[in-house]
């Protein structure tokens, strides 16, 4: 089953990712018509900067077991049938945060959301845009994703590669074959990385 | 908050002593700064900094994938190297405007005192206005200073315009220098021409060779270098006086507990001249007796602040990235700005405190500030009530709140071409000589504002001390001139972190190592400058031994100084990267294809440490080049000094 796969090496730090999951959690599903509605619809994952001021987009890993559904005393949250998606019932969650206390990500988050009771602040997590997935598109986030730091794919193809580039990497020559990723994003990233070693002088 | 209260060391952001204690109490009264807001904005868009974002049309807004799997071409179908030549020409253009803007509003004072229109403006320097006359082919015959006045101004009006087929101060320049414009085609035209032509140019579906974008990008930074800057420096000689040497102070501690304190912020003279007449008068002084202060002190911020600081000396408070912790001094009544590097928090910190906050240009106006618009006609009148205002203000003030963190650093400002020259004894041979012999090897304007991005001054001061220590000469101007004369490198003192041979210059010329010439428009002083040394030695400008650098840059108008002067022939190093890494072509271009046109080139090298070696090696080059004896020079240590250098021993 295909599943969103983070590469943080390609992450840019953009955040439209998390315009474009708020926007897929909407009622209008456009970008202005969510700006206006109320509540506004937050977004499920989160963009933080890592100790170079790299980017990093932090998404509910959907564990098995998940501590946060381990930790659920209404017993709100559950994995949705047929799939490996771990999903928040608005009904009965009763706002505690027993399931973020839980969460080792950091990924869940409390606020109004249009499919929970209205005035009800419910827990809201990623739920892997089930809606979108069953029009047939992929996850709002790896859609916008131009830079490819999100991709929806079967497991196995990217572990599959990652063996491969893992490989290659400790090849005896491997520096001499060595294709940068992207000659723009190492410069950038270089000068980033000097500027940032200036703090601690 | 944020990155206040986030276990940073105040260290990290500063190296002002001023800066880290003001840090700190920000904290304390809960003040947001510039450096939260920045860690706020982490991670910045990597489409953005790469220059690979365009939302020049509504066809878009679109980005192009660095990594190269995703989208290569905006919908119109530009690629990187298009996308990133036309964002950083609209940066040029920007940065040009502003310049050439400020400009015009002293062309229009210029008019203005020569309708006699403009009460508390004058001729402050008829000599320049006579030199500037004959240059600009004024018919002199005739005309009293103000007909002359009236005269330049209308013949700089035309610079503006599409009247000429080049700019009037293209001719300062080199003659080798001309001709490599007009070979490029990158002679400046008009000054609001080559703006109005870049923007046309990056409209959709106008040019779209990535090269010839960026050769109009030069030619409108020329057009700002050689046109709209230089007018406003020479325009601001004309009506507040040509600067002289003379002694002052910098830092925070130029602030005064027992007077009412009144810091001027901006860019343009024309708001901050008038201001320190009214400073002056005695009726006010006596007013702010009457309030319980023992009188009015009036201190600079950024190039307003450089602009009194050079003709009048009025002490300078701090660069960019003081502006907010000033305020959290709490010893501040009143701060009067124009336009121009003026953060729209201001108003908002202002609001923790009493300090009265004015905006005073028709086009600059920011949250929470008092607008008292500022026109030649009634400007005097205007100041004049403002003094009184903060003399108000100063009785609102809370001692408990009031914290001056530091004692005043001394320093000697003042050095115009026209000085500088004096003080040689009226002509550039004794510097030549001194270059030629090697006593100095040569000399690099460090020139730019502060950016959270660089640890503040860090950079700026690094870079000046590793260059005077290696008998470079420095000029400086804009936050950079801030920098070093907190840390003391204008003082008498500084020159015995002078290599030996530029101590002995010092000596003999009686000046610091690093010499103050002014705001970010005075940077053309440094053209002048050059161009004299040049035509002295019968060379070009980019034959000299000397560079440009601007070690903490975040501005526009930085960008399109530094095309001015790598155009101009000076290559010039920049600290932070500017947008331009989505297009190889470009960085090639920009960092070594010029060198074959214009004979610079940018550099960027964020650690100052190694911006300095660069530096010297260029030089060192060049000195070859010239037949002049050249020296080695060593990598820069992985391990660098101490940010801070020691006080120096008055």
């Amino acid at each position: 089953m295909k599943q969103v796969i983070v590469h943080p090496e390609r992450c840019v730090g953009c955040m439209q990712c998390m315009t474009a999951c708020a926007t897929a959690h909407s009622t209008s599903k456009t970008l202005i018509g969510a700006l206006l509605e109320e509540p506004r619809p937050a977004p499920r994952i989160h963009v933080g900067a890592g100790l170079e001021d790299e980017g990093f987009p932090n998404r509910c890993r959907h564990c098995d077991p998940a501590p946060c559904q381990l930790g659920c005393l209404p017993g709100a949250i559950y994995r949705a049938k047929g799939s490996n998606t771990v999903m928040v019932d608005y009904d009965l969650c009763i706002n505690c945060a027993s399931c973020a206390m839980a969460c080792p990500y950091g990924v869940i988050r409390f606020a109004e959301d249009p499919k929970a009771p209205p005035g009800k602040t419910v827990a809201v997590k990623c739920d892997n845009c089930v809606e979108r997935q069953a029009q047939g598109k992929v996850p709002a986030c790896v859609e916008t994703c131009f830079a490819g730091a999100l991709t929806f794919e079967e497991p196995s193809e990217a572990m599959k590669r990652r063996t491969g580039e893992v490989a290659a990497s400790i090849s005896l020559d491997a520096a001499a074959h060595r294709v940068p990723l992207s000659a723009s994003w190492d410069l950038q990233s270089e000068m980033k990385r000097r500027q940032k070693a200036l703090d601690q002088r | 908050m944020g990155a206040n209260g986030n276990g940073h060391k105040k260290g990290e952001f500063s190296i002002t002593q001023d800066a880290q204690a003001m840090l700190v109490k920000a904290e304390r009264d809960q003040v947001e700064t510039v450096w939260d807001r920045f860690q706020a904005q982490q991670p910045s868009c990597g489409f953005c900094e790469t220059g690979l974002s365009c939302r020049i049309c509504a066809m878009g807004p679109c980005r192009i994938d660095p990594f190269g799997e995703g989208p290569q071409k905006g919908v119109c179908g530009a690629d990187a190297d298009i996308m990133v030549a036309r964002n950083l020409a609209r940066m040029i253009a920007a940065g040009a405007a502003s310049h050439s803007d400020h400009g015009r509003d002293l062309v229009e004072t210029l008019t203005a005192v020569a309708e006699g229109k403009a009460e508390g403006y004058g001729i402050a320097d008829p000599d320049k206005l006579q030199a500037l006359a004959a240059e600009w082919g004024v018919e002199v015959e005739g005309k009293d200073e103000l007909a002359l006045a009236g005269a330049l101004a209308y013949a700089m009006e035309e610079d503006y315009g599409m009247r000429k087929k080049a700019l009037q101060y293209v001719t300062r320049a080199p003659a080798k220098r001309q001709e490599i414009w007009a070979g490029l085609g990158i002679t400046p035209r008009g000054i609001d021409r080559e703006t109005s032509e870049m923007m046309h140019r990056t409209h959709m579906g106008v040019d779209n060779n990535w090269v010839t974008i960026l050769l109009q990008g030069l030619r409108n930074s020329l057009a700002d270098g050689w046109g709209g800057s230089m007018i406003a420096t020479d325009v601001s000689d004309v009506l507040f006086g040509t600067p002289q040497p003379h002694a002052s102070q910098a830092n925070l501690g130029v602030l005064k507990e027992d007077h009412v304190n009144i810091a001027v912020h901006g860019h343009n003279p024309v708001v901050s001249g008038t201001v320190l007449q009214s400073v002056e008068k005695e009726e006010l002084v006596a007013a702010a007796r009457e309030a319980g202060a023992a009188g009015i002190n009036l201190v600079g911020l950024c190039c307003t602040g450089n602009e009194l600081l050079m003709r009048a000396g009025v002490p300078q408070a701090g660069n960019h990235l003081m502006t907010e912790l000033i305020l959290v001094t709490g010893a501040l009544d009143m701060m009067i700005a124009d336009y121009q590097c003026i953060m729209p928090s201001l108003g908002e910190v202002a609001g923790c405190y009493h300090t009265r906050m004015i905006s005073t240009s028709d086009k600059a106006q920011f949250p929470r500030f008092d607008h008292r618009e500022f026109h030649p006609e009634t400007a005097q009148a205007t100041a004049d009530q403002l003094v009184r205002d903060a003399i108000e203000a100063f009785k609102n003030r809370n001692p408990d709140k009031v914290n001056i963190p530091v004692e005043p650093m001394d320093q000697t400002t003042g050095f115009s071409i026209e000085a500088i020259l004096g003080a040689l004894g009226g002509t550039p041979e004794p510097l030549l000589d001194a270059i030629k012999d090697g006593t100095i090897r040569g000399a690099v304007g460090v020139v730019g504002c502060n950016n959270p991005k660089i640890k503040h001054d860090y950079a700026h001061v690094t870079l000046m001390r590793r260059l005077i220590e290696n008998d470079i000469l420095v000029v400086d101007t804009g936050c950079a001139a801030v920098a070093s004369a907190k840390a003391g490198f204008k003082n008498a003192a500084a020159k015995e972190w002078a290599g030996p041979g530029l101590r002995k210059i010092c000596d003999a010329v009686g000046i610091p190592p690093v010499l103050h010439l002014g705001s970010c428009v005075d940077n053309v002083r440094i053209l002048t400058l050059l161009s004299a040394l040049a035509n002295a030695l019968g060379v070009d400008i980019s034959d000299l031994p000397v560079a440009g650098s601007a070690p903490e840059w975040y501005s526009e108008k930085a960008v399109a100084i530094g095309a001015y002067f790598v155009a101009s022939g000076v290559t010039t190093h920049l600290g932070p990267m500017p947008p331009v890494a989505g297009s190889m072509n470009v960085v090639g271009l920009l960092t070594q294809g010029l060198e074959e046109h214009v004979g610079a080139t940018f550099a960027v090298e964020p650690d100052p440490e190694k911006a300095a070696v660069i530096l010297m090696k260029h030089i060192e080059a060049k000195r070859a080049a010239l037949g002049l004896d050249s020296r080695e020079v060593g990598e820069a240590a992985d391990t660098a000094a101490p940010a801070t250098p020691a006080a120096p021993v008055a």
